[in-house]
């Protein structure tokens, strides 16, 4: 594939672009590449593209010949504190559709406050790796159809990692639940790698605003406090203010923020 | 046209997380690097942290500024 645009980089020289196969572009100088290109295809459907450059004039004329070459909505990602990185992608016509911060939270129950939290009468707590797999499955299905027939889906997780169709629990025992006796109504999952990560944190519609998230965030972190690790690490979208509340209230506090721009 | 790829890719460890998403770098041989995170990487929201091992990409003509392509898992 060789389709080109042409520009002129810092030193006047010439600046062609070069689609160098079906998702990646090569921006050239004196046959060196100074710039590249890439596209993403998520499992979602949606378009991720990026660029790497060692100058400004590159890096516009690669994402001028991607946008071009691409449909639209494009998506990108860049750490918000990065300021010079969004410029340009604000000159290259993206806007901010989604912002995500990165929290730090504590695990001592001393800090959280929450030793006291329990799950309300009638739920337990089930720990990771002691949850039936199908009733796992069904509360997680069931749970991403009620985040889809509301705000969607797509506007939930930070991260989309390519599953077997249908099925997004990939390791069950990474997965406590709340649960009654009949089901399963809430879940969450850390991962241990490094710093813990609090991958997903959810509850069914009809079972929220009676603490059952709280009850398992409280499960999660208490068993990460007995293990000895001082802090945990999530990340939730700034525009949900439940989940902003929740973790603000057990002490997170902010360390980074995520913006996810589109055009 | 033939495309070279005309960076030097070095090994290295975070020792300093900065501002304004950026990061000290060292490398194998001790020299100190600043280095960001590539975009290609950053689209799978890959997260650095201090005492990370890292891949830099170093530019021929300046070589005290990188940018980090890959994270090692340990």
């Amino acid at each position: 594939m060789d389709s080109r645009t042409h520009a002129t980089g810092p030193a006047g020289h010439a600046t062609p672009v070069t689609r160098v196969a079906y998702g990646q572009w090569h921006a050239l100088e004196d046959d060196l590449v100074v710039g590249r290109g890439y596209l993403q295809h998520r499992p979602d459907g949606r378009l991720f593209i990026s660029v790497d450059a060692w100058h400004d004039a590159a890096f516009a004329q690669l994402a001028e010949a991607m946008t071009a070459a691409l449909p639209a909505p494009l998506h990108t990602v860049v750490d918000e504190a990065d300021t010079e990185l969004t410029a340009h992608w604000r000159r290259a016509g993206f806007t901010v559709a989604r912002r995500e911060v990165e929290y730090a939270v504590p695990t001592d129950p001393e800090v959280t406050g929450l030793r006291a939290a329990v799950p309300p009468p009638g739920v337990t707590v089930v720990p990771a790796g002691q949850a039936d797999a199908a009733m796992l499955r069904e509360v997680d299905r069931a749970i991403r159809a009620e985040v889809e027939a509301t705000v969607g889906w797509r506007s939930m997780p930070a991260e989309v990692v390519p599953r077997a169709e249908g099925d997004t629990i990939v390791d069950p025992s990474l997965y406590a639940v709340a649960a009654t006796d009949e089901r399963h109504v809430a879940l969450i999952r850390v991962v241990r790698v490094k710093r813990p990560r609090i991958g997903l944190l959810a509850v069914r519609a009809g079972e929220r605003r009676r603490g059952v998230g709280r009850a398992l965030l409280a499960h999660a972190l208490g068993v990460l406090h007995r293990s000895g690790i001082s802090e945990a690490w999530a990340e939730v979208d700034a525009s949900n203010a439940a989940a902003s509340a929740l973790f603000r209230g057990v002490g997170a506090r902010p360390v980074g923020s995520t913006l996810e721009l589109v055009r | 046209m033939t495309a070279h790829k005309n960076v030097i890719e070095v090994e290295g460890k975070v020792v300093e997380c900065l501002r304004s998403a950026m990061f000290t770098v060292e490398l194998e041989n001790g020299h100190q690097v600043l280095a960001h995170i590539s975009g290609k990487i950053r689209k799978h929201y890959i997260r650095i942290m201090l005492g990370d091992r890292v891949l830099v990409e170093l530019p021929p003509y300046d070589l005290a500024r990188g940018r980090i392509v890959f994270r090692y898992r340990n």
